[in-house]
C-alpha cells in the first residue's frame, strides 16, 4: 500500500547544527525498553543459588540424553566446570554457543517495586515462591500446548491413476491444470490427503498423531477399493503444529533486543516475532496478546520442551507499568 | 636433422620434422620425400594433457563480475543517491549485493528478485545505521510488490546471517514529521494550520511514546500511529481553529498519504487520552468525549506518567493477583492497599472516576470473537478397524460415474462450440 512510505531520506530534517547520529534524548520507559533491573541485592543472590542449582539439575539431565556421544561429553565437563563458577556474564556467553538462553532476573522481575511509586505488591524481602532447591517440574507453566495440525506422509506402494480415482471417488477434486495431485478429504477424522500419481501421499489435518495415522489408513483403503493395489508403506510424521496462550501481554520490542540471535521481529511485515529455538529445533510465533504457535516438530516433546524453554524467557518480558 | 634414418629415396641423411598443418613428418630436405608421418588424430588418452584449462576458466567468467551483478550494483549506487544517503552507506550496500551474489541461489534467481535484492540491501545499511528508512518507502521506489520484498528480505538475512536492528521508532517520527507540508503557508495551506516545526515534533514524540507505553504500537506497523500521532498533536496546538478538520484532510493538506489503519490508531490513542483525562483533577467535572479532550492533550502529555500509572492498573499484575489466590494467598489486602492508595491521592470517595482498566494491548481488550471449546478427548489409537460402510460412502456408484462422464462430456461439447477452432 502506498501509505506504508514513511519520508526516505531525511534531507530537510537534519539541519547541519544536528549530527546525523546524535544519540536520541532520553524519553522514559517509553521508547526505549528498560533494562531489567531488581533493585534488591539479597533477591539476586537467591535467584543466582536458584539458577545455579537449576542450571546443574538441568545439565544433569542432559548428560543422561547425550552420553552415547564422545563430543557431548567434552560439553559436559566444560558446563560442569561452567556451573561451578557460574556468573550472570558466563551465562550469556553460554546462551550465545546455542543453548536456548534463560534471563537472569526472569523470577525477580514479577517483584521489583518501581523506582518512586508505593509498591502495591509485597516487598521482594517476603519470596513469592519458596525458595526450595528447584526442581524443573516446579518451575513448568502449567499450560500444555493444544495440537492443532500434524502433516504426515505415506506411500501406498504403487502407481495410481489420478483420472480414475477422481472420476470413481466422491470426496475427490482433480484439477491437472492447477496442481498434479488428487485432493480428497474425509469427514471424520476431518483431514485432507493429497494423492500423487508416484503412489505417494500426504494426510494434512489431523489433530494427534493416532488421528493422523487413521486418517492415513483410510484413504488407503478409499484407494484400495476402487481398485488399486495399495499397501501402507513408511507412514511418517513430517510436521506438528501446536499453539497455546500465556495470558499475558508481550513487549515484542525487548524481546528482540536480548534473544536478536534468535528472534526475528518486522512489525512491518507481520505482527508476531518469529524466534528460532535451537533446541529443540522449533520455530515459534510469538504475538502481542501472549499467543504463541509452535511449529516444525517431529514428536509432540519437542513442542512440549520448546514450550517450557520459551516460558520463562516471556515471563520476563511482562511489563509491569 | 642428422642422426637416425636415411632417405629411401636418395639416400641422404638430411631428414627434417616439419609438420604439415597438424601432421608432423619428417621429410627429407634433399628430395621432398616424406619418410616418415604422425597421426593426424589423437586419441582421448592423448589429448589428456590438453584439457587442463576447463571452457569457462579460459574465458574468465568467474573472474569478472557478471553483467547482471554489474546491473545490480548500479542500481544499488543509484538507490542510494536517489535516498541521498552518506557515501559509506553506499559502500556497505555495495559489499552486501556482492556477498548476496556468491550465493548460487541468489545468482540463478529471477529478475525480479535481484531487483528487489537491490532493496533489500540499501535497506539493511540504512537499519544498521539507525537511519529511518521504511520497506514501504523502498518498495515504492523500486515498483516491488511487498509480498515478493518480505520473501527476498527474510531470505538474505538469513543467508548472510545479518544482525538487523529493529526500525528506529524516535528517528522515523523525525524524518515523517518534517515530510508533512504545514510549516509554511501555501495556497492550499491557510495561515491557520500552518504550525511550528519543533513544537508538532517534540509533542508527536510524547504522543507516539504514550502510544508505545499503552501497547498500541507493538505489533502493528509504526507509520499509521505515527500520522495519528501527528494529527492529534498538530489538532491540539490550535484547537479552536483545527477541530473541525478531519484526519484525511489533514493528510491532503499535508500532501502525505493517509495510510488505512491510521483512523483506529486515532481512535485508540483518544480513548487512552480520555482514561487519563478521568484521572486529572480539573478535567474530570468537563465529562470530555473524544472531540473535547483534543484540547487539553497539552496537560495531559505534561502529567502523562503519572496519569497513566493511574488510569491503568496492570493487566498482568492482575492476572498474577487472580494466580496467588490459586495458590490459596488472599487476594483481598492486595486489592484493599491499590483502592486506597488510588482514593487518597484522587479526589474524595463520591467523585472517585471508574476503577482503572487494565493496560493491555487492544487485541487482548476485544471480547474473544468465539469461545473455542476445549477439543475433546481422542481415544484413537490409529489401528482401529476400519469398516467397509465407512469406506463405500466415499465411492460413486456406478450409475453416479455414468451421469458424471456424460456431465463431463456435454461440458466438453458445449465448450467446443463456444469455441469454434
Amino acid at each position: 500500500p502506498p501509505y506504508a512510505q514513511g519520508l526516505a531520506s531525511p534531507q530537510g530534517a537534519m539541519t547541519p547544527g544536528i549530527p546525523i547520529f546524535s544519540p536520541m534524548m532520553p524519553y522514559g520507559t517509553g521508547l526505549t525498553p528498560q533494562p531489567i533491573q531488581s533493585t534488591n541485592s539479597l533477591s539476586i543472590l537467591e535467584e543466582q543459588q536458584r539458577q545455579q542449582q537449576q542450571q546443574q539439575q538441568q545439565q544433569q539431565a542432559q548428560q543422561q540424553q547425550q552420553q552415547q556421544q564422545q563430543q557431548a561429553q567434552q560439553q559436559q565437563q566444560q558446563q560442569a566446570v561452567a556451573a561451578v563458577q557460574q556468573s550472570a556474564s558466563q551465562q550469556a556467553t553460554q546462551a550465545a554457543s546455542g543453548q536456548t538462553p534463560q534471563l537472569f532476573h526472569s523470577q525477580t522481575l514479577t517483584t521489583a517495586p518501581l523506582p518512586g511509586t508505593t509498591p502495591l505488591y509485597p516487598s521482594p524481602m517476603t519470596p513469592m515462591t519458596p525458595i526450595t532447591p528447584a526442581t524443573p517440574a516446579s518451575e513448568s507453566s502449567g499450560i500444555v500446548p493444544q495440537l492443532q495440525n500434524i502433516v504426515s506422509t505415506v506411500n501406498l506402494g504403487c502407481k495410481l491413476d489420478l483420472k480414475t480415482i477422481a472420476l470413481r471417488a466422491r470426496n475427490a477434486e482433480y484439477n491437472p491444470k492447477r496442481f498434479a495431485a488428487v485432493i480428497m478429504r474425509i469427514r471424520e477424522p476431518r483431514t485432507t490427503a493429497l494423492i500423487f500419481s508416484s503412489g505417494k501421499m500426504v494426510c494434512t489435518g489431523a489433530k494427534s498423531e493416532e488421528q493422523s495415522r487413521l486418517a492415513a489408513r483410510k484413504y488407503a483403503r478409499v484407494v484400495q477399493k476402487l481398485g488399486f493395489p495399495a499397501k501402507f508403506l513408511d507412514f511418517k510424521i513430517q510436521n506438528m503444529v501446536g499453539s497455546c496462550d500465556v495470558k499475558f501481554p508481550i513487549r515484542l520490542e525487548g524481546l528482540v533486543l536480548t534473544h536478536q540471535q534468535f528472534s526475528s521481529y518486522e512489525p512491518e511485515l507481520f505482527p508476531g516475532l518469529i524466534y528460532r529455538m535451537i533446541k529443540p529445533r522449533i520455530v515459534l510465533l510469538i504475538f502481542v496478546s501472549g499467543k504463541v504457535v509452535l511449529t516444525g516438530a517431529k514428536v509432540r516433546a519437542e513442542i512440549y520442551e520448546a514450550f517450557e524453554n520459551i516460558y520463562p524467557i516471556l515471563k520476563g518480558f511482562r511489563k509491569t507499568t | 636433422m642428422p642422426g637416425g634414418g636415411q632417405c629411401p629415396d636418395c639416400g641422404s641423411t638430411e631428414l627434417v620434422e616439419d609438420s604439415h598443418y597438424s601432421q608432423s613428418q619428417l621429410v627429407c630436405s634433399d628430395c621432398g620425400c616424406v619418410v616418415t608421418e604422425g597421426v593426424l588424430t589423437t586419441t582421448f588418452s592423448d589429448e589428456g594433457n590438453l584439457r587442463e584449462v576447463t571452457y569457462s576458466r579460459s574465458t574468465g567468467e568467474n573472474d569478472q563480475v557478471s553483467r547482471s551483478q554489474q546491473r545490480g550494483l548500479r542500481r544499488v549506487r543509484d538507490l542510494c543517491r536517489v535516498l541521498q544517503l552518506p557515501s559509506t552507506f553506499e559502500d556497505t550496500a555495495v559489499a552486501y549485493y556482492q556477498q548476496a551474489y556468491r550465493h548460487s541461489g541468489i545468482r540463478a534467481a529471477r529478475l525480479q528478485k535481484k531487483e528487489v535484492l537491490v532493496g533489500c540491501c540499501v535497506l539493511i545499511t540504512c537499519r544498521q545505521h539507525n537511519w529511518p528508512l521504511t520497506m514501504g518507502t523502498v518498495c515504492a521506489l523500486l515498483y516491488a510488490d511487498l509480498d515478493v520484498f518480505s520473501g527476498t528480505y527474510m531470505q538474505i538475512v538469513k543467508l548472510l546471517g545479518l544482525d538487523v536492528p529493529s526500525l528506529c521508532l524516535a528517528d522515523l517520527v523525525k524524518t515523517y514529521c518534517s515530510s508533512f507540508r504545514l510549516f509554511q503557508a501555501s495556497p492550499s495551506v491557510p495561515a491557520k494550520y500552518v504550525e511550528d516545526k519543533e513544537k508538532m515534533l517534540s509533542r508527536t514524540l510524547q504522543l507516539v511514546e504514550l502510544a508505545d507505553e499503552t501497547w498500541l504500537v507493538t505489533g502493528r506497523h509504526p507509520l499509521p500511529v505515527i500520522t495519528a500521532a501527528t494529527f492529534l498533536a498538530w489538532q491540539s496546538l490550535q484547537p479552536s481553529h483545527r477541530l473541525t478538520c478531519s484526519l484525511a484532510r489533514f493528510c491532503k493538506l499535508a500532501n502525505v498519504d493517509l495510510p488505512y489503519p491510521a483512523s483506529s490508531r486515532l481512535q485508540e490513542l483518544l480513548s487512552v487520552l480520555l482514561r487519563m483525562a478521568e484521572r486529572l483533577a480539573w478535567l474530570q467535572v468537563l465529562k470530555l468525549d473524544k472531540r473535547s479532550v483534543v484540547k487539553h492533550i497539552g496537560d495531559l502529555l505534561q502529567h502523562r506518567h503519572t496519569l497513566v500509572r493511574k488510569a491503568f492498573r496492570d493487566g498482568t499484575a492482575e492476572m498474577e493477583a487472580g494466580e496467588k489466590e490459586l495458590r490459596g494467598r488472599c487476594q483481598g489486602p492486595e486489592q484493599g492497599k491499590e483502592e486506597v492508595a488510588s482514593s487518597s491521592l484522587d479526589l474524595p470517595e463520591g467523585k472517585r472516576p471508574a476503577s482503572p482498566t487494565p493496560l493491555l494491548p487492544p487485541c487482548m481488550l476485544k471480547p474473544p470473537k468465539r469461545i473455542c471449546p476445549p477439543p475433546p478427548v481422542s481415544t484413537v489409537t490409529g489401528d482401529e478397524n476400519i469398516s467397509d460402510s465407512e469406506i463405500e460412502q466415499y465411492l460413486r456408484t456406478p450409475q453416479e460415474i455414468k451421469d458424471f462422464e456424460k456431465a463431463q462430456a456435454a461440458r466438453q461439447a458445449a465448450r467446443s462450440v463456444s469455441n469454434p477452432p
